[in-house]
C-alpha cells in the first residue's frame, strides 16, 4: 500500500521497531520534520528528542538519542544510538544523569585545558539535553 | 611398573579433569552463541551506516577526500589497536594474532619504519603481556571494562580515543588487528586500515538515486556526523568477531581436551583392569598352589 510508511528504528544493539506507520515526525538537527507516505528520498542528521509515529488514529512516541533518518521507498529508516519506548525510559536513570549533567555545566576549578573544557562542556550540555529529552517524553505520556 | 592403586589414583584425576574441561567447553559454547546473537543486533545498524557513507562519500565526490579523517596524517609513527583475549586456554587464538603481529611489525620495518615508531592500543591482557616482553610501546591498555562485557558505547569510546590520536597529527595511519570469525571452525588474524578512511567500496548499484536525494541539513554536514558513527560500528564489529573467534577458539580446544581425556582414561582402564586381573590369577595360584601341596 502505498498511502503507508514503513518505520524502522535501527540502534546498534537491535531494532527497536519495524512497524507500518501512516506518518512519522522526527526531531531533525534544524526543527521536527513530518514525514509522509511518498516522501522524496532523503538522509537526515536528527538530534535527540521525540519520534512520533501515527497507527490509524494513535500516535505513538519514542525517545532517540540524535543520529539519521533515512527515506527512501516508503521507507523510513532511523539509525540511532538509543530508541526508547516512554515505558522503557528509566526516570531515576535520566534525573541523576541530569542533575551530573548540571553539576559539569556550573563554572569551576577542573584544571583542563581550554581545549578540553570546552569538549567536557559540549559532551555535558549533550548529556543534558538526552537527559531532558528522556524526561520531557515521559511527563509527555504520563 | 604402575601399581594398581596408582593407576586407581590416576583414572580419577583424568576423570576430574575432563570434568572440567567439559564444563568450560560448554561454558565456551553459551558464550559464543551470545556473542553470535550480539553480532547479528547489530548487522542492520552496520550495514545502514556503511551504506550511508557510501551514499554520501558518491555526492560529495572528491570532497569527503579533504576531510581530515580521510587523508594521511602528518606524522610518521603509526598506531595500531591489537585485540586479544584476556584469558588462556582457547587454542592458538593468541599465538596466531602474535604470529600476523610479528608479520606486520616486518613489514612496517620493510617500509622504512623503527620499532620504536610504532605505538599499541591493546585490548586483552595476554597481547598486553606480549608486547611488554617484545619491548613494544603500548600507548593504552584498555581493561575498564573488560573485552568480554564490551558493548556499543565502549566500542564508540575506544574508537573516539584512537580518532583522537589520530588527529593530533602524530600519526600517518592506525591499523587495527583482530580476528575475523569466519565460520565454528575457521577464524583467522586479519589487519584492517582503520584511519585515514576508506569508503566502503561500491557495488550497491544504487548510484542512480544519490543526486536526486535530499539532504538535510547539508551533506558535509551529515558526513561530519556520520564518520565518527561508521568508525565506531567498525570497532564494534571487529570486537565482537574477536570475541567470538576466541570462544569458537576455545570450545574447540575444550572439545579437543575433553576428548584426549576421554581416550586417556580408556587406556588407564584398560591397563587398570589387566594389571588387576593378574593379581587376582596371581592369588589364585598361591592358593591353588597351596592346596596341592597339603594333599
Amino acid at each position: 500500500m502505498s498511502s503507508e510508511l514503513t518505520l524502522r528504528i535501527i540502534t546498534p544493539e537491535k531494532v527497536v521497531l519495524d512497524v507500518t506507520a501512516a506518518s512519522v515526525r522526527v526531531p531533525a538537527s534544524d526543527g521536527s520534520m513530518g514525514i509522509l507516505p511518498r516522501h522524496a528520498s532523503m538522509v537526515a542528521a536528527l538530534a535527540e528528542g521525540k519520534l512520533s509515529y501515527r497507527q490509524g488514529t494513535n500516535a505513538e512516541h519514542l525517545f532517540i538519542s540524535g543520529g539519521f533518518a533515512e527515506v527512501r521507498g516508503n521507507t523510513v529508516r532511523v539509525l540511532t544510538g538509543a530508541g526508547e519506548t516512554p515505558s522503557e525510559i528509566d526516570i531515576e536513570r535520566a534525573r541523576s544523569a541530569e542533575e551530573r549533567a548540571r553539576a559539569r555545566l556550573k563554572p569551576r576549578e577542573t584544571g583542563l585545558t581550554a581545549g578540553e573544557a570546552q569538549i567536557d562542556l559540549a559532551r555535558a550540555s549533550a548529556a543534558l539535553r538526552r537527559a531532558l529529552a528522556r524526561l520531557k517524553l515521559k511527563g509527555y505520556a504520563g | 611398573m604402575v601399581s594398581v592403586k596408582e593407576l586407581r589414583v590416576r583414572i580419577t584425576s583424568v576423570g576430574n579433569i575432563k570434568q572440567i574441561t567439559r564444563a568450560m567447553e560448554m561454558v565456551a559454547s553459551t558464550k559464543l552463541r551470545r556473542f553470535q546473537e550480539r553480532a547479528t543486533a547489530s548487522r542492520p545498524y552496520t550495514l545502514e551506516i556503511a551504506g550511508l557513507v557510501e551514499h554520501l562519500a558518491a555526492v560529495l565526490g572528491d570532497e569527503a577526500l579533504e576531510m581530515p579523517l580521510f587523508r594521511a596524517g602528518a606524522g610518521s609513527r603509526v598506531c595500531m589497536l591489537l585485540v586479544t583475549s584476556d584469558r588462556g586456554l582457547c587454542g592458538a587464538y593468541n599465538s596466531n594474532v602474535f604470529h600476523a603481529l610479528e608479520a606486520w611489525i616486518r613489514e612496517q620495518r620493510r617500509a622504512g619504519l623503527e620499532e620504536a615508531d610504532l605505538d599499541f592500543f591493546v585490548y586483552g591482557r595476554k597481547g598486553y603481556r606480549y608486547l611488554e616482553k617484545r619491548g613494544l610501546n603500548v600507548t593504552r591498555f584498555l581493561v575498564d571494562p573488560p573485552l568480554e562485557e564490551v558493548d556499543f558505547v565502549q566500542a564508540a569510546h575506544t574508537s573516539r580515543q584512537l580518532v583522537a590520536a589520530f588527529l593530533s597529527g602524530e600519526y600517518s595511519r592506525v591499523d587495527l588487528l583482530s580476528t575475523a570469525f569466519e565460520s565454528m571452525a575457521r577464524f583467522k588474524p586479519r589487519v584492517m586500515a582503520f584511519l585515514p578512511v576508506a569508503p566502503p567500496a561500491g557495488g550497491s548499484g544504487e548510484a542512480a538515486d544519490v543526486t536526486s536525494m535530499i539532504l538535510e541539513p547539508g551533506p558535509e554536514e551529515i558526513f561530519e556526523s556520520l564518520v565518527p558513527r561508521y568508525l565506531e560500528t567498525r570497532i564494534f564489529g571487529a570486537l565482537v568477531e574477536a570475541l567470538t573467534s576466541e570462544y569458537a577458539s576455545r570450545r574447540v580446544s575444550m572439545k579437543a581436551a575433553t576428548d584426549a581425556a576421554t581416550d586417556m582414561q580408556k587406556l588407564l582402564k584398560g591397563k587398570y583392569n589387566r594389571l588387576r586381573q593378574e593379581g587376582i590369577t596371581m592369588e589364585l595360584l598361591d592358593l591353588v598352589g597351596g592346596t596341592e601341596a597339603q594333599k
